[in-house]
């Protein structure tokens, strides 16, 4: 009787813990409430505007997003086809983007939402004994028929972890961190 | 008995350093208008940001984490950042810092909010401490409200430098983007006093 208290005590214990890693890792982020995010088949992910040195950046998390996007099942627009729409659109900066714009972007490409965002922070950084890589992104997904954001998240990843910073371990690369960050703050999502 | 008196003395002078160390916290340090009813402000549009430092992006990061934050925290709805940059366009407004009040007016009734949050990133970048360098991030958020103009929050906050732990122990420091969220989360914070 004792053994099999233990052990149902085991795994309430463990299932609490997993609980509580899992929403202590997740990224703060904002969803509309009564979204239907099942609902949500097909997606144009737009072009995102760079705050960083690195002038690919925002088409590198781009990529990212959309291979992310896809390994979850979720249909995306070909980056090339969202680039036509654009310039036929006479849309020559991201920033300026008005939401009727986008609405009429995502109708045109045939897509439920259209994701737009930006990349705050993509490079090495200096710490106090080492360099690591850090990527900041931002992501919304609006709704093409009523235009209302939908959801929106901020990922960073972070400084070097313990292991780096005290015995020069060797961290994860640039790119794996960006991977890291984008899968973390869509894992909100979908 | 006497070294207890000492000991009792001792620790009563550190609880008063305390307490006085932290005197003046339970003053609120930013501003908020009593007389206004927040409640009706459901949707704002955050203008863009006056950037006061090196760094040519800091502005237009900073207002996207604004955005984001008050989304997040579910306070207010935010109107598409594309649509505010097009109405002042649109108004033929330039500087965002000289704003009238009949121009905040006008740019509600064109976006449709109740209010427009403007403001400026004084300091944004890593600060050299000795051996160590840290992130340091200032900002300042203002919020009016467009059926009269005026202002009905204000908040600067300021956050930044190696701590102790980090520097004599090698514990983990901040990263920029983190300093810049914790900033925003703090200021955005405030709101919810109302």
């Amino acid at each position: 009787m004792h053994k099999k208290l233990l052990i149902v005590f085991q795994c309430l214990f463990s299932l609490i813990l997993t609980i509580v890693l899992i929403q202590g890792c997740s990224p703060k982020h904002y969803v509309r409430g009564k979204t239907d995010i099942k609902g949500i088949k097909k997606i144009a992910v737009l072009p995102f505007e760079n705050f960083t040195a690195d002038e690919a950046a925002g088409e590198k998390i781009r990529r990212i997003v959309i291979a992310d996007l896809l390994s979850r099942g979720v249909e995306t627009v070909e980056p090339g086809e969202v680039t036509r729409v654009l310039r036929d659109f006479k849309i020559k900066s991201l920033n300026v983007l008005k939401l009727s714009e986008i609405k009429d972007i995502g109708k045109t490409l045939g897509t439920d939402a259209v994701m737009s965002g930006a990349v705050e922070y993509y490079g090495m950084s200096k710490g106090v004994s080492v360099n690591y890589p850090e990527v900041t992104v931002n992501l919304r997904l609006i709704e093409t028929a009523s235009g209302a954001v939908l959801w929106s998240v901020r990922n960073t990843s972070g400084g070097p972890d313990f292991w780096t910073r005290h015995f020069g371990s060797e961290g994860i690369t640039l790119s794996e961190t960006a991977g890291d960050v984008v899968r973390e703050a869509i894992r909100t999502l979908f | 008995m006497k070294l207890l008196m000492k000991l009792f003395t001792l620790i009563s002078i550190f609880f008063l350093i305390f307490c006085l160390g932290c005197a003046g916290k339970g003053n609120p340090d930013f501003y908020l208008n009593h007389d206004i009813d927040f409640s009706y402000i459901k949707r704002v549009a955050v203008l863009p940001l006056d950037n006061l430092t090196n760094d040519k992006f800091a502005a237009d990061s900073v207002r996207h984490v604004v955005i984001s934050e008050l989304l997040t925290t579910g306070l207010v709805d935010v109107s598409c950042p594309g649509d505010a940059l097009a109405a002042l366009e649109g108004l033929k407004i330039k500087q965002v810092q000289s704003l009238n009040a009949e121009q905040i007016k006008s740019i509600g009734k064109t976006l449709n909010v109740q209010a427009v949050i403007i403001g400026a990133v004084n300091k944004y970048g890593e600060v050299r401490e000795g051996n160590v360098s840290a992130p340091e991030v200032t900002i300042t958020l203002m919020m009016a409200d467009t059926g009269s103009g005026s202002i009905i929050w204000s908040v600067t906050r300021t956050r930044g430098g190696a701590g102790f732990m980090v520097r004599h122990f090698g514990a983990k420091s901040e990263t920029l983007s983190e300093t810049v969220l914790h900033v925003v989360n703090e200021a955005v914070r405030t709101l919810y006093k109302y």
